[in-house]
Order: structure tokens, then C-alpha cells, then sequence
């Protein structure tokens, strides 16, 4: 590999490295320099995590090759501050709560630095545009501009540092702003994700995964891939020792294909070797053929008789149907004044936390097989990869690296059995960093739901029945479909006390990109649909919509959907709260926008137009002149 | 129609804390430690929602000494006792109950040395924020005091803690069951502006009032809301991963359009605190409640704003003026009918 | 990923041109990167390896901005943020602040070029409208023998289509240069699935100049990117408001014909229904920031809506 001098100054200290023509900043400051609070969210310049200052001005460092800031000066996020201690700017973000996960936060920290130093007098608008560049998945950024308001007024004395420094004495320790123990690490990028460990003789894996939606594998030859210098070793579902399957409710899943692919970007085989490009070369190496089978893409064409079927298991495709019964709905629907039907849906959804799937395996001395990811689930996952592995539960161990954004999305045990397989065929310490494409393309989704909905209304507004049809798209496994169909059920027609409820929830397996647990696990699909209708509802009744939501809320001793006796309910309570707190005008909701005059009060924010620092710069001008 | 429209839209929710439909469990160990410190062991911890904290809060008050102290190890199947999973709004309420439970019999422990050192009933033994001392006596005595004489009596102060949630499994039949011990609801307002040359809408206030039981740290709370909320307007109104015969076609985040800050609306947590009666802390959560109601608030804000409903999400500026056009339609062909 | 065997970072004209002569084939120029760099990823071109990279941003005659004699001349390597912080750029290019703040971000602005927005000829790029409305003109240079010619032509005319350009092999985009329009108020609409960071589904660019009394249109430059397979200036749009009363009903009127100049492959409804609007917002934002020769300002666009 050819390799080039470069020559820069790095948080005040002069390198000089030998790089490799082709590598981005990022790389360098990582891999080279070993500053790792430079993230790599997406590689595409499109989420801000790896942002750094290049001779004063901030760029995003996996859009610039290494070789452009030959000479140049470069200050990280470990350099903003005097070691061991942080910037005012820091110090905010740890007193506001600005830090959630923490994957983006020294990304932000760096926009955030780079907005007060540009304009020390920016104010919310032109903060909001500066740091635009910036993906956060967690915080809703709320906390965030919170933070940079704080620092700005204590760095351009309009509040004393005692603002940020200061906390009030706690009488009692629940109930209490404690601040966020974790935040100075984050805020710091001293905070190592799986993604920025490494161990000594560490491999490193990457993925073949399958261009077919479903096909039949014939066979895998993987020889000329291992035989490429740098190769350590290639793992195939041949080198699975126990029962091969995993998934949170059933286990359907192999580590990696088995017989035949199910989804585009299905793992088939996995590479461990030297260094990453090597790594990447022999995937090209291995040699995989395939037989395509009919595909079904649509859940609804997928119940079908005649479909293809994806599990052998699984008749009509079907992962799981939760019923729900309770009371008579044809006699409720028969006491209704007015009955409303629609039809509606919701789409897939990306976790997208800023942290991608990232791993790190190794045989210990006492043979535990250990496994170090940003996990949800260590406790099952250890169950599981013990039997895939076939050995003693105690040999097996999974630790939770700090995990840059969950949602549901790492519960799943995709690649940990890739990664300890080739710890165990290697005996060395095996890491694996998904791309920002790869965790998009290959990970689970938020279900689609198709849901049809009648429910039944006197004129007064109660409802008298209500019947739900869900249909959810699963994907190509089950992973957490079964939890997702029970509770979506479970949840179905929303707070409402209903006494004649019909329901049906199925999830169904297409050649999709499989469908997992995702934050809400099926809840907001439904309510989706349930408090879409009772606006509707409400429009064709002259209701308005918390009047009609009043009339039919649960209230304490309310039996639910599944025939529950609840004891207190807060449904009231909190819909008072917020027809309270919003000023709400009560009204038909008919589309009487135009007319309201609850409109553009406290608790709203100008619209974003664009531009704020070309509108502000004058006024800073004056208001400086003037002090 | 006018450019600019505006619009509010309410949403109600509910929802259920910890595992669905069968009992949750988790296990935390506790030990007052030299100094007057304390380590917790538990194992699930941290997925960026800020259960540390809340954990150190909780052993905090419990333990009587300060967050700060607390040392939590955690997060490793082959050194901590099972928590389960980081999920299912669990964490509070699972891991929270169980490290309360954990440090109060590790203080049981603590206690009942001191009390028998100062020779007084153990239970008019208190201590809060690093300070021990017998109610109804001038006796009070530094937490580091406490350790190091409980320990020369030959009492290491430890304890464990396990936390049940009992739901059931639901009927095959009819799906009747009781699949949570603990529910919370919640109830958003939305405020829009519909741009109706482009079709672009902007959330430009939230109102959102969860019930999440007792808070153990509204800031925590507040984020987590906040969150969720931007989470909920990805869905409602941009978020979409696009397959095309299984393909993606949406790879990266330039095609996958995810909320920036010029896009999120100015937010406002209200925290209605209805204490779970089963569990020591009272504590529920918030987690995946906070965006239940978001996307329906948003989409009825819409339609309060333009008179269109849109019901397959998202609602994009595309999908919006087209709506838009139909209606014109539709009105006209009402008003021509008239 | 992109690899490279070797990264050259000419600092003349000359050696620019004559790396781009003696690198291997398949070798690439680049200016700022951020277009290149996620070019070569999964879902795009996949794993890449080219033989050079050239880096012109080091380039000495490709270096900042000169403004004179009506005429600005803007160097190949100067990226977007300038348009937005240098005070007498604002001024002499009054839509280009307007189009910097809606293109991507401003670590990006700090790093992607506008001549490599330019190159790069996307349908879809925001600098393009924007120029077009400044008459921009493309300075290309090449080597003739031992010595660096150039010629120049209209932007318009560089851009012959998505993704192609007159860009000859072994020439170089050296500078872009345009009118000055003191004295015009700008503006920029965009709409894309976000407001931050976000590709445009549309976009139209305004110059509007008013008569010395501010009650009719002196000139009118309104330009349209992400409707077609090129961006294109709406002449007859034009002519019909110059010298024309300015009236909400004249620019309600020339916007009518925009939808019918929409010739996007996909999503064409929309489009057509967000042009005419753009065209209206573009000629009232630019006019409310035009600075006419009387002191009207605040009420001009109050006589749009009157």
C-alpha cells in the first residue's frame, strides 16, 4: 500500500505520520492519533459526529481526505479544553442535561463551539442554524440549545459563571435535577464506544451479505478468500457448533445463512483479517451460489394462498395473530349512531442512533467467550449464543459497551455471533464496525402497519364498539414480532373504556428488511390510527376533541381491552394537564385553524426561515456600538 | 387559501411499564463501601436514557449519602446479577425497584450495627447526604464512621435485591389477562404551520403531560419527552426507510431524512405523578410512552390547519399538497354542485 | 470507501493542468470532497479506487474572490461560507447569501466548493439557479503545449445536462465569474424533506431590481433548479414583469407560466405546484429586500398585497 508523509499540528502538539493517500481525517485522528472523540455517525458528511476544526474552521472529517489538511492546524473535542478539565461550553452541557446517549454530543460540543466563536451573541434562531449540520437521535435538542444559551451568556458575561457551576442544594436526592453522572465523559468524547476499542492482535470483520431478497444458497466456496494474505480466517454457518438460531420470541434467525437468504443484506459469511481493506478485498474473494426463489414483499400478497413461503414453519406466512375479545361488537355496533371506518398506515422506521452496530469478541484465559457490544439484552444474548456455541452458560460472558443510541434497535443479536465465531476459529480479538449503509440496509425497522378501524359512536359522543384489524409487515424473521403484535393488541383502541372491543393483530413475514422492537413496540401504530378516528369522530358529532376524548377515557376501576381491572388512572389528569397548559380553545376540529386564537402563544417558536445571522449581524453591530 | 395555516391537534395515550404479558424481573447488589461510598452491581445499565444517574439518586436517598458517591458496576453477564434487558420502559421500574430494595437491606445491616453500637432501636436510625444519626438523640455520627465501625464489628454492610413485576400471559382466545401491574398515559397538543405552496409543516409547539408515576429526576424525564417527541415528528412527518423489491433505496442519511434542530418544535413537559402502589419507589416511566401520542397530535394538527387528513404517515410536503389540490376539487365540485 | 495510490496537491494553474495530463486514467480531481467522498460508498459507487486524487483547493489562481468593475470573479477553490459572511460579497451578490444558508451546513460550506457545485452539474444544485440569475460565466482552463489557455462560456451553456458539462478532458474549471447586482435585492427558495442539510425538491433563485421610484419593476432575474434535467432562467417570466407596476396581480400573473416549464422525469405534480409559488415568494422576498432609490422600503411589500 503506497503511503504518504503528513504533517500537521493536532491540539497544539506537532505529528508527523505516514498515511495512507486515500485516508479520510477521520481515520487519521482515529486510527493514527488515537483520538476517538471524532465519531464516524454515517461517513457521508451527513450527521456532524466527526466534526473538527481545520485551521479555525469546522468541517466534518469524513468528507476531508487526510492529505488535504497536510500543514494544516486540527483541534478535536480533546483538545478544547485543558486536560482534565472542560469548557464553560462543557461544563453547560453537563448542567442542562444536554447529553443523552452521547454518540453525537462531541459533534455537537464541537458545532456548539463553533456557533459562539463565530457569533459570542448568537441567539436561539442562528444557534438552531448553526448547528443544523449536527444529527442528535436522543435528546430533541431542546436540552442542547438550552446549553449553548447558558454558555453563551456566562462566556460573554451576561451571567456569571455560578449559572453553570452552581446546583441547588437538594433536600432530597429523589426528585431531584441530579446531574447526569455520565455527562462529563461524553461531553469530553473521552467516552470509548465499542467502535473506538482495540485490543492488541485485533482482527478485524467484515460482512458478505446477500443481493437477493430470497434465494436458495447452493453453496459457499471460501477458499480463494482465505488464502489471501492477510485473511485469519472466514466464517459460514458450517462453522456454527450448537443449534443455530436466535431472535427474541422465536429463534428463527441463523447467526449467519443457512440453506438459503430471506432479506437483502442477510450475513452469509463473514471475513476476519488483518486490517479492514483486507478485509473488504476477500469478500470479493468468496464465492456464493445462489438460486432465486419467488419473493413476496407485501404482507397482505404474502397471506395469500399460494405465496412463497419464507419459513417452513410458518403456514400463510403468519409470525404471530393476537385475538382480542371482549363484550359483543355487533351489538355494540348495532347500538351506534354513527359508525366510522378507515383504513390507515404507517411506514418503516430506522432507529437511526448516531452509534452503528459495533462489536469487539475474544476468547479469554479461562475460555470464556466474550462478546463486547452496545447490547439491550446481554441476558439473552448470553443464553442464546450459548447454545449456538454449545457450551456451558458460565463460558459464555457478554458485556455492555456504552451503547450511542438504542430504541430498541440492539436488542437484536445480529452480529455477536459472527463476531465470537471468529474469535473462537482465531483465537484472537475480532472487531466489527458496521457502516452507516449497512446498519441501515440490514438491521430492523419500526413494523409498517396497515390497520383498519370502525368503531361505533352515540350521538353523544360514547363509544359504543370498536373492531381493529392490524396487518404488520415482519420482515424476513421474527425477532420481536410476537412482543410487537401482542402489545400493539394489547393497546389497540388507546385509554378509552370500551365495552364491546374486537381485535387483531398479525404480524406476517415477507422478503423484507426484517421488523424488530422499536421504542413503543407496535403502541404508536395503533394509537396512530385510534386518535387519527376520534378526531374524526369528533368532527362528524360537533365534539370537540378533548371533550370526546373526556367522555370515553378510563377512569380508576376502568377495565381495559383485555379485561384488566385497573385500580388509579391518570387519563384524565394528564389530558387536563395538557388542555391546561397549551391555552387550548375548545372547538370542532373541522379545519377551524383560521379561526382560533389559541394560536402562536407561549410554548411556540418562531418558523425556521433561514437566515437568522444575516438578519442578526446588524443588530449585533448596534448592540455592541451601544456597550 | 392562505400560504401560511396554522393549526392545533390533541392526541391521548397509554401505555404499559416493563415486560408484556408475563412477569419481569430484575437483581441489583449493594455494599456500603469505605468513605461512606457505596458500589451497586447491577445488570442492565445505561442505553443513554440516564438510568445511572436515576440508580445513583435512588441508592443515593436510600443508602443515605450523596449520587456522587455511588460507584455503579454494571453491564457484564459475567460479574453482575441479571437485570434483564435495557428496554420495555423497564428500567426505572425494574432496576430502579430493585437497587431501593438492595440498598435498603444493605442499610438493614448497617443499621442495625450502629444501633446496637449507640444502643438505640435500629429503626429510629437515619441518614441522608453522607450524615447518619438516631432520631429523638444528639447521636450522629459521618457515613465513613458508620462503614468503618460496622466493619471493625465484622459486618461487611451488603445487600441484594430482587424486583418482580407479575403480569400474566394474555387468553388465546380472547386476550384477556393482565400483561402489566403498572400503566401510565399521556395526553400531547401540537401546534402547526402548513406551508401551502410547498406543503412543508412545521411543529411549532408541543405541550406533552405523561403521568410517569414519581419522578426520580425531572430533568432525565424531561429528555426523555423531549426525545421522544422528535421522534414521534420524524414519523409523523419526513422518516421513511423505502424498499424496493427488498432493495433499500434509502441507504444513507441523506436519503434517510431524519429531524435537524431547525426542524423541532419548542417543547413543554408537564409531569402528572400518579406513584405506582406496587413497587417500593412508586416510580413508572417514560421511555416509549413519550411518543406514542406525537404523530396523531401532529396529524390532527394538520388537519385543523388545512381541513386535510392524512392517514398513511409520513406526511410529507408531497403528500400534503396533493391532498390539498383534491380538496380544492372536491370543494369545488361541492360549491358548483350548490 | 475511496483509495487512492496517490494524492497530488498542485499549487499553480500550471501543474493542476499537468497533473490532470500525466495522471493514469481513471484518476480524479477533486475541490472540496464532500461530494466525492460519499460518492464512493455502499448504495452509490460502492468501494472505489482511483489512481490520484487531485486536489486543486491548493491552487494559487484558484484562491478567493475579486470584485471589479461590475464583475465578480470567484476562484475555483473558493467554497460556499464566504457568500454568507463577507459583508461586500453579500452585497455585490445580493441571492448568493440566500442560496449559501439553504446548502447543506456550515461545516460543509466551509469545505464544498461552488465552481465544484458547478462541475459537478447536478439538477439538483443549489448554486447553479443562483448563478444563473448573475449571468454567470465558467473560466476553463487548459494547457496548449507548454502554456495554460482558457476560454470562457455562459453557465448556461456549461451545463448541457445531469451530471455533464463542455468540460473538456484535461481542462479545469479555473473560476467562475458573474455580474454584480448592487442595488437588487435577492432571495432563494427552496423546499426539500427538511430545512437543514436536505437536497432540493425545488429551488428559485430572484435578483429584483425596482424603478428609482419603486413602483415598477427596473429588472427581474428568476432562475429554477430541481424541475428539470438542468436549472434554467424563466425569460418570458422576466420580460413580462420588467418595466411592469409592481402589483401582487402582475406577479401572480408571469408566475402562471412557470408550472409549464417543469420537466422533472419524476414527482412532476408537485413540482408544478410548488414553481408558481416559488416564483411569487422569489419576487416578493427579493423585493422586499431591494433597496430602491427612494425610501420605500417597508411598504413595498405591503403594494404587493394591497
Amino acid at each position: 500500500m503506497p503511503e504518504q508523509v503528513l504533517e500537521l499540528t493536532v491540539n497544539g502538539r506537532k505529528q508527523k505520520k505516514i498515511a495512507k493517500p486515500g485516508a479520510r481525517l477521520l481515520d487519521f485522528l482515529r486510527d493514527e492519533l488515537n483520538l476517538t472523540g471524532a465519531k464516524e455517525g454515517c461517513g457521508a458528511g451527513e450527521c456532524g459526529t466527526c466534526s473538527v476544526f481545520v485551521d479555525g474552521k469546522l468541517v466534518k472529517s469524513c468528507l476531508m481526505p487526510a492529505m488535504k489538511a497536510d500543514g494544516a492546524t486540527i483541534e478535536t473535542v480533546e483538545g478544547l479544553a485543558n486536560k482534565g478539565e472542560l469548557t464553560p461550553l462543557q461544563r453547560a452541557f453537563h448542567k442542562t442535561g444536554a447529553s443523552q446517549c452521547g454518540y453525537c454530543i462531541p459533534g455537537m460540543v464541537m458545532a456548539a463551539t463553533s456557533a459562539l466563536r463565530e457569533n459570542p451573541f448568537a441567539d436561539r434562531e442562528e444557534i438552531k442554524e448553526r448547528l443544523g449540520g449536527n444529527i442528535c437521535r436522543c435528546t430533541g435538542y431542546q436540552k442542547i440549545f438550552e446549553a449553548v444559551e447558558l454558555a453563551r451568556d456566562v462566556m460573554n458575561g451576561r451571567l456569571p459563571a455560578t449559572a453553570i457551576d452552581v446546583d441547588e442544594k437538594a433536600e432530597k436526592y429523589i426528585g431531584a435535577n441530579v446531574r447526569r453522572l455520565d455527562a462529563p465523559s461524553k461531553v469530553s468524547g473521552s467516552l470509548r464506544y465499542a467502535g473506538d476499542m482495540t485490543m492488541p492482535g485485533m482482527l478485524h470483520m467484515q460482512v458478505l451479505r446477500s443481493p437477493h431478497a430470497h434465494a436458495k444458497i447452493l453453496s459457499i466456496d471460501t477458499s480463494e478468500a482465505e488464502a489471501l494474505e492477510g485473511v485469519e480466517c472466514v466464517v459460514t454457518h458450517e462453522d456454527v457448533p450448537g443449534e443455530d438460531g436466535f431472535g427474541v420470541f422465536v429463534h428463527d434467525q441463523p447467526i449467519m445463512a443457512r440453506d438459503k437468504v430471506r432479506y437483502v443484506g442477510e450475513a452469509v459469511a463473514a471475513v476476519a483479517a488483518e486490517d479492514l481493506a483486507t478485509a473488504r478485498k476477500a469478500l470479493g474473494l468468496i464465492r456464493v451460489e445462489y438460486e432465486e426463489l419467488p419473493a413476496v414483499f407485501d404482507p397482505f400478497e404474502a397471506m395469500k394462498p399460494g405465496a412463497p413461503k419464507i419459513h417452513d414453519y410458518a403456514d400463510g406466512n403468519l409470525t404471530k395473530h393476537i385475538p382480542i375479545r371482549k363484550g359483543d361488537v355487533e351489538n355494540g355496533f348495532a347500538e351506534a349512531d354513527v359508525i366510522i371506518e378507515e383504513t390507515y398506515s404507517t411506514q418503516a422506521v430506522e432507529h437511526a442512533y448516531l452509534e452503528p452496530e459495533a462489536g469487539l469478541a475474544y476468547v479469554d484465559h479461562d475460555g470464556v467467550v466474550t462478546v463486547l457490544s452496545p447490547s439491550q439484552n446481554i441476558t439473552h444474548h448470553r443464553h442464546m449464543l450459548s447454545k449456538i456455541i454449545a457450551k456451558p452458560i458460565n463460558k459464555v460472558r457478554f458485556i455492555m459497551s456504552a451503547v450511542g443510541g438504542g430504541f430498541g434497535g440492539k436488542e437484536d443479536m445480529i452480529y455477536q455471533g459472527m463476531l465470537a465465531l471468529a474469535a473462537m476459529k482465531t483465537m484472537r480479538p475480532v472487531r466489527l464496525v458496521f457502516t452507516r449503509e449497512e446498519s441501515i440496509a440490514t438491521t430492523a425497522k419500526r413494523h409498517p402497519f396497515t390497520t383498519r378501524l370502525k368503531v361505533g359512536f352515540k350521538k353523544d359522543g360514547r363509544i359504543t364498539a370498536a373492531e381493529m384489524e392490524a396487518v404488520a409487515d415482519g420482515g424476513a424473521y421474527g425477532l420481536s414480532t410476537e412482543g410487537v403484535m401482542r402489545k400493539a393488541a394489547i393497546l389497540s383502541c388507546g385509554p378509552y373504556d370500551i365495552a364491546n372491543v374486537k381485535v387483531d393483530t398479525r404480524g406476517i413475514y415477507t422478503n423484507n428488511t426484517p421488523s424488530g422492537a422499536f421504542r413503543t413496540f407496535g403502541g404508536m401504530q395503533v394509537q396512530f390510527a385510534m386518535e387519527s378516528h376520534m378526531d374524526l369522530a369528533a368532527e362528524r358529532l360537533g365534539l370537540d376533541p378533548f371533550e370526546i376524548r373526556y367522555l370515553n377515557a378510563m377512569r380508576d376501576g376502568a377495565v381495559t381491552h383485555t379485561q384488566q381491572k385497573l385500580d388509579s388512572v391518570s387519563a384524565t389528569r394528564v389530558m387536563e394537564a395538557a388542555e391546561k397548559a397549551s391555552n387550548w380553545e375548545r372547538g370542532v376540529p373541522n379545519g377551524r385553524g383560521a379561526t382560533r386564537s389559541d394560536l402562536g402563544g407561549p410554548g411556540t417558536r418562531k418558523a425556521c426561515t433561514l437566515g437568522a445571522r444575516l438578519a442578526e449581524q446588524a443588530d449585533h453591530r448596534v448592540e455592541e456600538e451601544v456597550a | 387559501m392562505e400560504r401560511i395555516v396554522r393549526g392545533r391537534g390533541v392526541a391521548a395515550s397509554w401505555y404499559g411499564i416493563a415486560r408484556t404479558a408475563t412477569i419481569d424481573r430484575a437483581g441489583a447488589w449493594v455494599e456500603i463501601d469505605d468513605g461512606g461510598t457505596a458500589k451497586v452491581v447491577t445488570g442492565v445499565t445505561e442505553i443513554g436514557e440516564g438510568i445511572l444517574t436515576v440508580l445513583a439518586q435512588i441508592a443515593a436517598e436510600e443508602l443515605g449519602i450523596k449520587p456522587e458517591q455511588v460507584t455503579i458496576g454494571d453491564n457484564d453477564t459475567a460479574r453482575a446479577p441479571e437485570a434483564a434487558h435495557a428496554g420495555a420502559t423497564r428500567q426505572t421500574y425494574m432496576i430502579g425497584n430493585s437497587v431501593a430494595l438492595a440498598s435498603r437491606d444493605a442499610r438493614t445491616k448497617l443499621d442495625r450495627e450502629i444501633a446496637d453500637h449507640w444502643n438505640v432501636k435500629p429503626e429510629d436510625i437515619r441518614a441522608f447526604d453522607g450524615e447518619i444519626w438516631a432520631e429523638g438523640s444528639n447521636l450522629r455520627m459521618s457515613m465513613e464512621e458508620a462503614v468503618d465501625i460496622c466493619k471493625k464489628r465484622g459486618v461487611v454492610p451488603v445487600g441484594s435485591g430482587s424486583f418482580t413485576a407479575h403480569g400474566t400471559g394474555l387468553d388465546p382466545v380472547d386476550g384477556s389477562g393482565s400483561p402489566w401491574q403498572a400503566y401510565v398515559f399521556g395526553c400531547q397538543v401540537a401546534e402547526v404551520e402548513v406551508d401551502t405552496v410547498t406543503g412543508e409543516v412545521q411543529v411549532l409547539g408541543m405541550w406533552a403531560a405523561h403521568d410517569i408515576g414519581r419522578v426520580i429526576n425531572p430533568r432525565g424525564v424531561e429528555g426523555q419527552i423531549e426525545g421522544g417527541i422528535v421522534q414521534g415528528l420524524g414519523q409523523a412527518l419526513m422518516e421513511d426507510y423505502r424498499l424496493e423489491n427488498g432493495h433499500t433505496t434509502t441507504h444513507g442519511f441523506a436519503k434517510y431524512i431524519l429531524p435537524t434542530s431547525l426542524d423541532i418544535p419548542e417543547i413543554t413537559s408537564i409531569l402528572v405523578e400518579d406513584h405506582d402502589p406496587r413497587s417500593p419507589l412508586g416510580a413508572k416511566g417514560i421511555g416509549e410512552p413519550a411518543l406514542v401520542p406525537t404523530a396523531p397530535a401532529i396529524l390532527n394538527a394538520i388537519h385543523d390547519a388545512t381541513g386535510v387528513r392524512i392517514r398513511s404517515l409520513p406526511a410529507t410536503p408531497e403528500k400534503i399538497l396533493a391532498a390539498l389540490a383534491e380538496k380544492r376539487a372536491r370543494d369545488g365540485v361541492r360549491e358548483a354542485a350548490e | 470507501m475511496l483509495s487512492c495510490d496517490d494524492y497530488l496537491k498542485p499549487k499553480s494553474l500550471k501543474e493542476a493542468l499537468q497533473a490532470v495530463a500525466q495522471a493514469p486514467a481513471g484518476s480524479r480531481v477533486i475541490a472540496g470532497g464532500t461530494d466525492t467522498l460519499p460518492w464512493a460508498r455502499e448504495g452509490r459507487a460502492g468501494d472505489v479506487h482511483v489512481p490520484a486524487l487531485i486536489d486543486v483547493t491548493k491552487v494559487a489562481e484558484f484562491q478567493g474572490t475579486r470584485i471589479e468593475n461590475g464583475r465578480c470573479r470567484i476562484g475555483a477553490a473558493v467554497p460556499y461560507q464566504p457568500f454568507l459572511d463577507d459583508v461586500s460579497l453579500r452585497a455585490a451578490l445580493p441571492c448568493m447569501p440566500y442560496c449559501a444558508i439553504w446548502f447543506a451546513d456550515d461545516q460543509i460550506r466551509e469545505q464544498a466548493t461552488l465552481a465544484g457545485n458547478i462541475v459537478n452539474a447536478s439538477p439538483v444544485a443549489d448554486g447553479t439557479p443562483a448563478l444563473l440569475t448573475l449571468n454567470a460565466e465558467v473560466e476553463l482552463a487548459r494547457l496548449e503545449g507548454d502554456e495554460v489557455a482558457f476560454r470562457r462560456m455562459k453557465l448556461a451553456e456549461f451545463i448541457t445536462g445531469p451530471g455533464r458539462t463542455q468540460l473538456m478532458p484535461g481542462e479545469l474549471v479555473a473560476a467562475i465569474e458573474c455580474e454584480t447586482a448592487e442595488g437588487y435585492g435577492g432571495s432563494f427558495e427552496k423546499v426539500g424533506a427538511r430545512r437543514s442539510l436536505v437536497i432540493s425538491s425545488v429551488c428559485v433563485a430572484g435578483l429584483v431590481k425596482t424603478s428609482e421610484d419603486g413602483r415598477s419593476f427596473a429588472d427581474v432575474r428568476l432562475a429554477a433548479g430541481g424541475v428539470g434535467p438542468v436549472a434554467f432562467r424563466f425569460d418570458d417570466i422576466e420580460d413580462e414583469l420588467v418595466g411592469a407596476e409592481i402589483s401582487e396581480a402582475a406577479v401572480e400573473k408571469a408566475a402562471d407560466h412557470a408550472a409549464r416549464r417543469v420537466a422533472s422525469r419524476s414527482r412532476v405534480e408537485y413540482r408544478r405546484e410548488v414553481i408558481r409559488g416559488f416564483v411569487i415568494r422569489a419576487v416578493e422576498d427579493a423585493l422586499a429586500r431591494a433597496r430602491p432609490a427612494i425610501p420605500h422600503t417597508p411598504s413595498l411589500k405591503e403594494a404587493i398585497h394591497a
